[in-house]
């Protein structure tokens, strides 16, 4: 009896707190939007998108201009930004390291906010030829003095849209689900 | 796994079978045919998965242990959200380049004199992947398994990566003047200056080297290809008076008789299609080409022969000779001056089937024609010729040549050299210390020489015997131009230089100019100015550049036969007796010369007869085999002349008796992967260039050790059912099908549903000859990784796919089927419904899927496909790789690391990447728009991929056609790759002559 008596009053329970405990964490592990909000690291360039793109009303392919024609939409050359910058603002701070680079053909780290796992081969053409604002993953990047990443990005963000991507979709769009087999991602 | 022939008697054996374990069941053999792994694939112990000594008492509570601590770390790790990485753009973006858009250039290489106009593939300024260019007229888009295989010589770890003095790296400037004053006081002196390269087949080379001839008068340059076969050259010497290049033109061929001939091995991949183009039936009415085949060792143009006989090399020349006298009495006339009364009867090929070789040759007339084997003895190319002179052969085309040094030519330079002749030599991407013959009497000579340069890319042989070492470009950095039958070809570079490297041309230009002659700046200016006077002015050098021809180059005439050349021939061919052992060297499918022993991909290609990875055995027939008691894997001694070679043999079925066959290029003594692989048949070589590739008088034995054979022939049996079909001619007009019949199959699961597309591919067994050339191009496009010689012994080799290769009928002379063999993505995939993850599984358009990431490496897929196509990553083989390995990746698709299984996609990042691009341009899929890389890489293009929905689709016409089969229906897994059958045209059955006559 005693043995019976303590399964009951400690292992019993141990393993209930314990069989909970691994539920909850591993549901806050894997749950989609863990990481997303406020990563937003600093930048060795300030480069504002509310600036450029809210203010401005500059195109997001103006300078991500890879994403409709590449898998990759790209992070502009810096002597793209020097098109601009050779007669605007030069006397920034951040502008004369701009231009230091762009004279020296160093090259320029940005801090990486948006990434997938080597085995995701997501493809930016057919989202933006579909007509899917990049806001719908990316946030509202032209309100963000520093980008901060909105988005879990994880495999349940992506099937989410692609079951149902009415909401992403331009209104009139006859496109009523994306793919969902592996080989569209991973290979 | 020992065997033992038969020694008595037929055996009973299955009809097609692909070892000799095999042939005769032995219980090794049928054991490995139940098992999915051989054994030591698998792992017997923790100990041997992590490479610990058997034993060390790591157990698997402790394994657990660690494995616990490690997620516990991982979790912890994971929660980390800092660190995304970096992302860095361009500074200054190149405009052609958009990051993850492939870009394509033009360039060209050669091996020897042959050329390869190709297109490469880069991604962000670096090449991946190597295809033929697809408008130069004669190649049409194909090129060789080793030009495809090429580039990842670019990314050796191993090259030389800046000029080197006395062992010391030093500047260009320095190392420069050290050439150009040697070369001053050569000329000053009034003394000699060697310059050996390989064979000059660009026009602007040429006029190079000529011009530093004029600054240089005391220039004497020695043109050297070890694997041009010094014999061609002599007897193309003797036969028209000056060198030549032979090509043959397989579209106008109905016979063509090979007399050792491996034109079908993929090195020149326009004989290829055009052979491939003339089997490819839809209907037994179409006309065939006849391939008849005499030859020593069994090559691989041998085993799509369709009738085949094994003659002694030696022999070969009174065999062809003995031809022509025929052919001359049935009143075939012979030339002015060809005597042939030293002939007499030959006896090596059976009177029935002789007396069709001669009806055959004689009906098919002009549309005949002879090949002999580059390192056939003289006589038998000088009879090859007069066969082809008496045809009036239009199948043939001879183009003079540059002159290629023989062995004979660097044996005098040698001597020269020993006697002080030479006050400087120039090794320009050659290595004679490891091929030339006689290596310490070669070491010798150099050793007398004051000043010794060596342009190259990778440290060699000898490279060691020189002061100063000018690193070169690789290709696919150079500038260069080639001429062609058909066009010239431009070479540009496709990447900046990876290291502090420069192109040989650019060294000579800068001695020609410290002589005071006024050249170029540099090898680019000199070339584009040279071809800024001779190209059509409509055309623009970068429209040249951009096409990679360059057209209007002159046309030479055809250098004529001389018939007096026969008779010295003839009666030197007739003295000729086969004696045992007569050895052939030949160059090796991997590495040729030597050149592509640092290749891995090359060296785990499996020989595609032998099916030999990492090593050059000894080929023995099977009737020497049994007089000397060798059994497979055996070690033996061979000697030869004084000199002896201890190395493995291999029992080459369809092998000549009397005849040894062993691969040159192995035994490196230098280069990370090279070293140490195979041994150096160099020291064989004969110093007679009319015979340096055949010798006689060969001794074997058994030493008696053994050593385990990195072979794959034996992987993967699929237990003696109807997977490959073999058609006569006969048979295929009358039963394509065979007794086949395909049973009603009942299915227990659901139709799978294809909205959109279904892929699919047709083999044609009938137009792949197995050159590998797919293997090649399947590796360097998935990231296939290299395994090495000991694991292949285990049977984890990785290749998406294989060429199984069968034999059929007697030891002595099989008949032989080649057929690739991947993934047949199936409808009803055993694979897919025993995978506890669900890692594998179908897409909607007929893909058998695999996600990496899902994979926890059961195993039990692989276990359960009948076609045993799925390889398992037992070992972590790629991904602690650094640069500059890693730049030859395709980043498209994954790296796959240790515990997953793979196997072919289909390419399906091609795919995609089409989809996507129509679907952006609001288009459907063409039809042969998507191309595989198996499909581009093949050269007969035996392999048609396509949508099977699409009822217009090439695929699916070809599904319909009656040679049609897939291999296994009867398991009802429903493949969506569907075979052809072989066909074989043996003679009797009339296909030459009457009404297709011309």
């Amino acid at each position: 009896m005693h043995q019976f008596d303590r399964a009951f009053r400690f292992v019993l329970p141990a393993a209930a707190v314990a069989v909970l405990a691994t539920v909850l964490s591993v549901g806050w592990f894997t749950q989609p939007d863990r990481f997303a909000k406020g990563y937003a690291p600093e930048q060795p360039i300030p480069f504002s998108h509310e600036l450029h793109a809210g203010t401005l009303r500059m195109q997001c392919q103006y300078c991500h201009s890879g994403v409709d024609k590449s898998r990759h939409a790209g992070i502009p050359s810096v002597d793209l930004c020097m098109g601009c910058h050779k007669v605007t603002k030069v006397d920034s701070p951040a502008i004369k390291k701009l231009a230091q680079i762009a004279d020296s053909g160093a090259p320029l780290p940005w801090q990486r906010i948006h990434t997938l796992p080597d085995h995701v081969f997501f493809d930016h053409r057919p989202h933006v030829n579909a007509g899917i604002a990049c806001q719908s993953c990316h946030g509202e990047v032209q309100t963000m003095k520093v980008v901060t990443r909105e988005m879990g990005m994880r495999m349940g963000n992506c099937l989410a849209c692609h079951r149902d991507p009415h909401a992403a979709l331009p209104p009139g769009s006859k496109i009523t689900k994306g793919a969902e087999n592996c080989a569209a991602c991973h290979r | 796994m020992k065997t033992r022939l038969p020694d008595h008697g037929p055996v009973e054996a299955p009809k097609f079978w692909r070892t000799l374990e095999e042939r005769i069941e032995s219980p090794e053999a049928r054991q490995a045919a139940h098992d999915e792994f051989l054994p030591g694939a698998v792992p017997a112990s923790f100990d041997d998965v992590h490479g610990l000594p058997a034993g060390s008492g790591f157990s698997r509570r402790d394994f657990f242990g660690l494995v616990g601590a490690a997620a516990a770390v991982a979790a912890t790790v994971a929660c980390d959200r800092k660190g995304q990485g970096t992302v860095v753009p361009y500074t200054k973006r190149p405009v052609e380049v958009t990051p993850g858009v492939a870009n394509y250039y033009a360039s060209a290489t050669h091996e020897g004199r042959r050329v390869y106009p190709v297109l490469v593939k880069t991604r962000e300024g670096r090449p991946i992947h190597i295809t033929g260019n697809d408008e130069h007229p004669g190649v049409k888009g194909k090129t060789s398994p080793r030009t495809l295989a090429d580039v990842l010589r670019l990314y050796d770890p191993d090259r030389l990566r800046a000029p080197k003095a006395g062992g010391r790296t030093i500047g260009w400037a320095e190392a420069e003047g050290q050439l150009q004053s040697a070369l001053r006081s050569a000329k000053s002196s009034g003394k000699a200056v060697l310059l050996v390269s390989g064979a000059v087949v660009s026009p602007s080379r040429k006029a190079l080297l000529a011009d530093l001839k004029a600054a240089l008068p005391t220039l004497e340059h020695l043109a050297y290809e070890p694997a041009a076969g010094d014999a061609a050259e002599e007897s193309a010497k003797a036969s028209f008076g000056q060198p030549v290049d032979l090509q043959p033109k397989l579209d106008k061929a109905k016979v063509i008789l090979s007399l050792g001939a491996d034109f079908l091995s993929g090195e020149d991949p326009e004989a290829l299609a055009a052979w491939g183009a003339k089997r490819k039936l839809k209907h037994a009415k179409e006309e065939i080409n006849r391939l008849w085949a005499l030859e020593g060792p069994l090559t691989l143009t041998g085993t799509n022969a369709d009738q085949r006989f094994p003659v002694a090399p030696s022999r070969l020349a009174a065999v062809a000779f003995a031809l022509a006298k025929d052919l001359a009495s049935k009143g075939v006339s012979l030339p002015a001056g060809a005597d042939l009364s030293a002939i007499s009867a030959q006896s090596e090929v059976p009177a029935k089937a002789w007396s069709n070789l001669v009806k055959d040759l004689q009906h098919a007339g002009q549309h005949a024609v002879v090949l002999c084997g580059a390192q056939m003895p003289a006589e038998a190319h000088q009879a090859a010729h007069l066969l082809n002179a008496m045809l009036g052969s239009v199948a043939v085309a001879a183009r003079p040549a540059e002159a290629l040094a023989t062995v004979k030519d660097l044996e005098t330079a040698a001597k020269a050299m020993a006697e002080g002749r030479y006050a400087a030599a120039i090794f320009w991407d050659v290595n004679p210390a490891y091929t030339f013959p006689k290596a310490s009497a070669w070491k010798e000579a150099v050793a007398k020489v004051p000043f010794k340069a060596w342009i190259g890319q990778v440290e060699d042989e000898t490279s060691a015997q020189c002061q100063v070492l000018f690193p070169e470009n690789h290709w696919l950095e150079s500038w260069g131009d080639f001429s062609t039958p058909e066009a010239a070809v431009l070479q540009q570079p496709t990447v900046g230089t990876l290291y502090d490297t420069r192109q040989g041309e650019d060294l000579l230009l800068g001695a020609i100019k410290a002589f005071g002659a006024t050249s170029a700046d540099d090898y680019h200016a000199y070339l584009k100015a040279r071809w800024q006077k001779s190209l059509p002015l409509a055309t623009s050098f970068e429209q040249a550049l951009h096409d990679g021809l360059a057209k209007g180059e002159e046309k030479a005439a055809s250098p004529a036969f001389k018939g007096a050349s026969v008779a010295a021939a003839a009666k030197s061919a007739a003295a000729a007796k086969a004696q045992d052992l007569e050895l052939v060297l030949f160059p090796g499918f991997a590495t040729h010369d030597g050149r592509h022993a640092n290749n891995s991909w090359l060296q785990e290609t499996p020989d595609p007869i032998s099916k030999m990875t990492w090593d050059n055995p000894v080929a023995v027939s099977v009737q020497d085999a049994q007089a000397l008691g060798i059994q497979e894997g055996d070690l033996v001694s061979l000697s030869l002349d004084g000199a002896t070679l201890t190395l493995p043999a291999v029992i080459q079925p369809g092998q000549a008796k009397g005849v040894l066959a062993l691969a040159l290029g192995y035994g490196r003594s230098t280069g990370g992967v090279a070293k140490g692989v195979g041994v150096n048949a160099y020291p064989l070589l004969g110093l007679d260039p009319a015979s340096a590739n055949v010798r006689k008088g060969a001794r074997l034995a058994r030493t008696g050790a053994r050593k385990e054979l990195s072979r794959t022939q034996s992987h993967h049996r699929m237990e003696g059912r109807d997977i490959v079909r073999s058609l006569t001619m006969d048979e295929f007009e009358h039963h394509p099908q065979g007794h086949h019949h395909v049973p009603e199959l009942v299915s227990l699961y659901e139709d799978q549903k294809f909205p959109d597309h279904k892929w699919g591919m047709v083999i044609d067994l009938a137009a792949c000859t197995g050159c590998s050339a797919c293997v090649v191009a399947c590796q360097s496009e998935n990231n296939v990784p290299v395994v090495g010689p000991e694991q292949v012994a285990r049977g984890r080799e990785m290749h998406w796919i294989r060429i199984d290769r069968y034999y059929e009928g007697e030891l002595e002379n099989p008949k032989v089927v080649h057929q690739p063999m991947l993934c047949q993505h199936c409808d009803n995939a055993p694979c897919e419904n025993v995978c506890p993850v669900n890692a594998t599984n179908h897409s909607p358009d007929g893909l058998n899927q695999m996600a990496y990431n899902r994979c926890v490496g059961t195993r039990y897929c692989a276990n359960n496909c009948p076609y045993k196509v799925r390889r398992f990553n037992f070992l972590e083989y790629t991904s602690y790789k650094t640069e500059p390995e890693t730049l030859a990746h395709n980043p498209e698709v994954t790296v796959r690391p240790r515990g997953v299984m793979e196997k072919c996609s289909f390419c399906v990042q091609r795919i995609n990447d089409v989809k996507i691009r129509a679907k952006g341009d609001g288009r459907a899929i063409l039809d042969g728009e998507i191309t595989t890389a198996c499909m581009a890489g093949c050269p007969s293009d035996a392999i048609v991929f396509g949508d099977l929905k699409d009822p217009k689709s090439k695929v699916s016409q070809l599904v319909a056609a009656s040679r049609a089969y897939r291999v296994l229906e009867e398991v009802g897994a429903k493949p969506a790759i569907t075979y052809l059958a072989d066909l074989k045209n043996p003679a009797g059955e009339a296909i030459v002559g009457g009404s297709h006559a011309h």
